[in-house]
């Protein structure tokens, strides 16, 4: 009885985001297909963030490979499509099991070698430059700079704005379910106990490098996925779709602002995010400034993320109100 | 084929001294400084602002020079300050972050404010032979400046006190402290010698091409693959490793492609990594 109250309880975020999500576009942007259009980024982004999330803030690996990952999904499925005429969900689970190989052999390579934050941060910053470089090289699978038209994209995921709305969002909805099930269950508790002290953890008898393999794994397999999916409801995709600029800095920045490690974490964050580039139309460079600008905020002034810093300034505030009538009840 | 090693070699030279200034900060902080290529870039754009100005080119690039060391003063008393009260892992990640953070906000207001931005250096004269290869000017003059630089830097911290205290810091800053150094000031001159060179890069990369307002990134980009394979905080190895990679570089672009170049320079990164984290001449 309390366990099932406990799981309802654990499980409310996402049912509420779930309905925000249901109701937003016939309450907010109805069918403009420019705000439909910003709306399926800040779910994409979100997405990613979850993926990032798992392995970042679950398990302190700092990926900086989330766009290439999202790209060698949404590269691997289109090109095997593409070449081959095979259905587009085989071209999604090649791309998305590619990425999660990736993603796992990565994780392997860096808990074997016992790189730390930021050797792995640099070992996977070198291999996002690396994978840039060959879609570039490989001009005759890739196309280049001048990107890549999808051809076996089915007419009504790539035309139908809210169709790839609610795609997205619902795949949002099953990462959440995915992330908080694992919170919940025994791999929770170990990812709670490694990001804590990791060398406690081993010494508790928790298996650090295979639950770290694990959440890379996962993780590159969501980040993959949602690649692809993007890939195909896009139509298009080239470089700058899965670039380290426009991708991992963005998802660093929007998981760090909603909270390292948290549930509603990128959610939040991609939604704040969503409405300020809607509000900065203006100049791509100041966009790129205010991100900096951002970044520093942060990381000087909410190291927990903005939601959490602000829940506990709440709950300090609410405290000293209730506090209050004790402290001046001597002077009535 | 010597032309393509003496190329590899004047391109090395020019590696090594773009990783030297990232690699001091490293050593001595644990600050991975990703807003290095930005400041290379800053340091540009004031020479060629000053330069527009009908100002002596030797003067402008001092000014250049000067005025990224100042910016870097700057930030060494600021931001820095909130990185280095953190230790280990925690201090390296967010001196990551928030100099990442300064990349974007130095990169976006230099592209706004100047967006067709360069700055090219033409040194004119008919080009020089070595070895039976005909040379540009331009590449001479920028081997020979980050020779000197090198000279001098080995020479500062091979033979003065302050050199040697830097030095103790970067083994052991407990250490170092124990001993009457204070790693503060010396981690604010060293992050203002790390501007200057920053300055300099700026001043020999325009010599023999212009030097772009968004060349930033990729400069980051090669100071960080010369900076790990170097050895963190090692000035000789940065130029070693530099000279290596450079021919590596010019060699695989002559014979089999521009783009797996890339690769296999960023591979390189990675091996050292893996095999041996602390590079060709780290401690």
């Amino acid at each position: 009885m309390a366990r099932t109250r406990s799981i309802g309880w654990a499980v409310l975020p996402i049912v509420v985001v779930a309905a925000i999500l249901a109701i937003l576009p016939s309450i907010w942007f109805g069918d403009s297909p420019y705000t439909t259009s910003l709306a399926v980024q800040a779910l994409v982004f979100a997405a990613y963030g979850v993926g990032f999330n798992l392995i970042f803030g679950s398990t302190n690996q700092l990926f900086l490979c989330v766009g290439a990952l999202a790209g060698i999904g949404g590269y691997g499925a289109v090109i095997l499509t593409d070449e081959t005429s095979l259905p587009m969900g085989a071209g999604i689970v090649v791309g998305t099991a590619f990425a999660a190989l990736v993603g796992g052999l990565l994780s392997w390579i860096s808990v074997r070698r016992s790189l730390g934050i930021i050797f792995t941060g640099i070992v996977t910053l070198v291999f996002s430059l690396a994978f840039a470089n060959l879609l570039l090289g490989q001009r005759e699978y890739t196309g280049s700079e001048t990107g890549l038209v999808v051809t076996a994209a089915a007419d009504r995921l790539a035309d139908d704005h809210v169709g790839g709305y609610y795609l997205f969002a619902a795949l949002l909805v099953v990462f959440l379910l995915v992330f908080r099930a694992l919170q919940l269950s025994h791999v929770g508790w170990a990812f709670r106990a490694l990001r804590d002290d990791e060398v406690a953890a081993e010494l508790a008898g928790v298996d650090v490098a295979r639950y770290r393999i694990y959440a890379a794994t996962l993780g590159s397999a969501m980040i993959g996925l949602t690649g692809a999916l993007l890939a195909y409801s896009a139509g298009f995709i080239s470089p700058a779709t899965y670039s380290f600029d426009r991708v991992d800095v963005r998802v660093l920045v929007l998981v760090a602002f909603g909270g390292l490690g948290t549930l509603l974490g990128p959610v939040i964050g991609a939604g704040v995010f969503a409405i300020l580039d809607e509000q900065l139309t203006t100049s791509l460079e100041l966009r790129e400034v205010l991100y900096g600008v951002f970044v520093l905020v942060i990381f000087l002034g909410f190291r927990r993320g903005v939601v959490a810093t602000v829940v506990s300034l709440y709950d300090r505030l609410m405290a000293g109100r209730r506090r209050k009538p004790i402290l001046e009840s001597p002077g009535d | 084929m010597t032309a393509v090693v003496l190329d590899g070699i004047v391109l090395g030279l020019a590696f090594g001294l773009l990783g030297v200034g990232m690699t001091l900060v490293y050593g001595l902080g644990g600050v991975l400084n990703l807003a290095y290529g930005q400041m290379v870039v800053l340091a540009a754009i004031v020479v060629m602002l000053v330069m527009e100005d009908d100002v002596a080119t030797f003067l402008a690039a001092l000014a250049g020079v000067l005025a990224v060391a100042g910016v870097a003063v700057l930030l060494d008393l600021t931001l820095m300050r909130a990185v280095y009260r953190e230790h280990g892992e925690e201090r390296t990640l967010l001196g990551l972050l928030l100099t990442l953070g300064v990349a974007f906000v130095i990169a976006g207001l230099l592209t706004w404010r100047y967006p067709s931005g360069a700055l090219y250096i033409f040194i004119g004269g008919d080009p020089v032979s070595i070895l039976g290869v005909p040379m540009a000017r331009g590449s001479i003059w920028a081997s020979v400046i980050a020779l000197l630089v090198a000279a001098v830097l080995l020479l500062f911290f091979g033979l003065t006190t302050f050199g040697r205290g830097v030095r103790s810091i970067i083994q052991d800053e407990t250490g170092a402290r124990l001993v009457g150094i204070n790693p503060s000031f010396v981690r604010t001159v060293i992050f203002a010698l790390s501007g200057a060179l920053a300055g300099i890069v700026a001043i020999t990369q325009s010599m023999s091409g212009p030097l772009t307002v968004n060349a930033g990134f990729e400069l980051t980009t090669f100071a960080l693959i010369v900076t790990v394979v170097g050895g963190l905080g090692s000035v000789a190895g940065a130029f070693l490793a530099g000279v290596l990679l450079g021919v590596v570089n010019t060699l695989s672009a002559h014979y089999i492609g521009q783009y797996i170049t890339t690769i296999i320079l960023l591979g390189a990164a990675a091996l050292t990594i893996l095999i041996r984290p602390r590079g060709l001449l780290g401690r």
